[in-house]
């Protein structure tokens, strides 16, 4: 038996079935709305989409979870119960909330429909987790992305549901579910609108050789000539501090480096975490390929004892940069 | 050439082409620019509307997601090509040749080759961005949209275009087979051939396909 399940995502029936046969155990997605976390344009799947994904996935014995993890607005819980209505109607192997309300009614109304924690929960502690566990049977919680790995450790060893950890891809640095950088700029936020620093809001110039890349108004970065660019997420942008006197711009927040975890599986096993989460849903399926191919050589070359592979996959992330993130933070 | 590390595994798509089929067929991308472009809006037109049509009969969910955007000009700017396009969307999808200056409320530049492989989602567009060697300018919303909803789909613009053609659609997957015997066949022609007749291919495909980068 393998030491991890691969969870992958998919922003589109395309992605989910490069996903699917590069070789991931689950794919997780989301409808085309404001119910899920990475609601961009272009992106998600429809009900008739997403019941062909969930048979191209059972059929290669993958399983399918739909994420509904943004948190319903006061008077319009409609679309959201909707949602949790259509996945457990089209089989989905599991639903990944962050609401309460949602969790009640999902609940309630589907007891048979397995019930994972969102990231955006931010379930940090054993107390929370049991919690979500008792009182709606919470199988799963996906970890924030703030835990060093003897944190998660300690907190596997005190609860009994299974975690999941993000291993790849962009970071989202702070405790999720709570940052409002992004309202603050743009009045669109990740945990209303499902959309961290929405392209509606973002803006790319030309100045010269460099490329200044603006969020609602502020410039969030410049990017010198070929200086690799980025998009520009507020909290990573770099920025003249003391009311613009300084000449020096610096990352104020986080440099835009990208998770990746692979170093650390032997202690995340020994951590006993259940799976291993890939982000990026809004990425291209040339991406998730390429990505998930990696990733399932190096856990199949790591069950069996085998040296793991090096990704190379520097190119293909935001800064050009990996880090292990919180995993490691040793000033923590 | 394409990043090796980007490619999706080409296995799925049988008449998938080789790197120096892919090579022709870019070459033959910047050269249809080059002609639309001498044939004028009329006839240039009509045969880019018949192009939009094969697509849409064959991906029907990405042209019902370009038509439910708002109406918008998206400019598509391959750099090493002699003229760029111009993509509507929303309810009365289009596509026109144009100049690289024209008017439109999104750009998108980068080379033929690249351009090409994004469009059939071969290659990942983010990548491309975050290392210089695509920029975007305007609406980013929109471009994000539009990348989006093609990365959606497994588009194959020749073995499109060759499915709609008939009997040619048996064609295509044994010329893109034996495009790299063919293109040495011509090489070797070219460098026994005398010089004048040397230089009248010469100035024909530069007439097509404009100047190279780096050439
Ligand atoms: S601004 Fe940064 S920290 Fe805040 S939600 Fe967006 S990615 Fe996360």
């Amino acid at each position: 038996m393998s030491s991890f399940e691969l969870i992958c995502p998919a922003g589109s029936p395309a992605a989910l079935r490069a996903a699917v046969d590069a070789g991931a155990d689950a794919v997780y997605l989301g409808f085309r709305d404001e119910t899920n976390a990475r609601n961009f344009p272009g992106l998600n799947f429809s009900r008739p989409e997403l019941a062909e994904a969930i048979a191209y996935a059972h059929a290669r014995s993958v399983q399918v979870f739909v994420a509904i993890n943004t948190y319903p607005q006061a008077g319009n819980l409609a679309p959201w119960q909707r949602a949790v209505d259509d996945a457990a109607r089209l089989k989905a192997d599991a639903v990944i909330l962050a609401d309460l309300g949602l969790l009640a009614y999902a609940a309630e109304h589907h007891p048979e429909l397995r019930l994972h924690l969102s990231v955006q929960a931010s379930a940090a502690n054993a107390e929370a987790i049991r919690l979500y566990r008792e009182a709606f049977g919470v199988r799963r919680v996906v970890l924030p992305r703030v835990l060093t790995v003897p944190e998660i450790a300690r907190l596997n060893a005190e609860v009994d549901v299974e975690t999941e950890v993000f291993v790849f891809g962009g970071l989202c640095p702070m405790a999720e579910g709570r940052c409002s950088l992004s309202s603050y700029a743009t009045g669109l936020s990740p945990n209303k609108q499902g959309v961290c620093s929405p392209a509606s809001h973002v803006r790319y110039e030309p100045r010269g050789e460099a490329l200044a890349s603006r969020l609602g108004g502020f410039t969030i970065n410049v990017f010198g000539a070929g200086e690799p660019a980025g998009y520009p997420t507020l909290c990573k942008g770099r920025f003249v501090p003391g009311g613009g006197t300084s000449s020096d711009p610096a990352y104020l927040f986080e440099e835009p480096t990208s998770l990746n975890a692979l170093a650390l599986l032997p202690e995340l096993k020994a951590a006993k975490v259940c799976a291993l989460k890939i982000e990026g849903r809004q990425r291209g399926k040339a991406y998730i390929a390429a990505v998930v191919a990696a990733y399932r050589r190096a856990l199949d070359a790591f069950d069996r004892g085998l040296p793991v592979p090096a990704l190379d996959l520097e190119a293909m992330v935001e800064g050009g940069a990996q880090t292990t993130g919180a995993y490691t933070r040793a000033w923590r | 050439m394409r990043d090796p590390g980007f490619m999706v595994q080409d296995q799925a798509h049988e008449t998938a082409p080789d790197p120096r089929a892919r090579d022709v067929e870019v070459q033959l991308t910047r050269a249809g620019l080059g002609v639309a472009r001498r044939l004028g809006d009329r006839a240039g037109g009509l045969l880019f509307d018949r192009l939009l049509r094969i697509l849409e009969a064959r991906h029907p969910r990405a042209f019902a997601a370009l038509g439910e955007l708002p109406d918008a000009r998206l400019l598509i700017d391959p750099v090493d090509a002699p003229a760029a396009l111009l993509l509507r969307v929303g309810p009365t999808l289009a596509l026109r040749v144009c100049d690289r200056s024209a008017e439109a409320e999104a750009t998108v530049r980068g080379p033929c080759a690249r351009l090409l492989d994004l469009l059939e989602g071969r290659i990942d567009g983010d990548a491309l961005f975050f290392r210089r060697e695509l920029s975007i300018e305007g609406d980013t919303a929109l471009i994000l949209a539009l990348r989006n909803t093609l990365d959606g789909e497994e588009m194959d613009l020749f073995g499109d275009v060759a499915a709609a053609a008939g009997p040619l659609r048996h064609a295509l997957p044994v010329a893109r087979r034996n495009a790299g015997r063919a293109l040495d066949l011509l090489a070797t022609a070219r460098r026994f051939a005398p010089p004048p007749l040397r230089w009248g291919m010469t100035m024909l495909e530069r007439r097509l396909t404009g100047p190279r980068q780096g050439a």
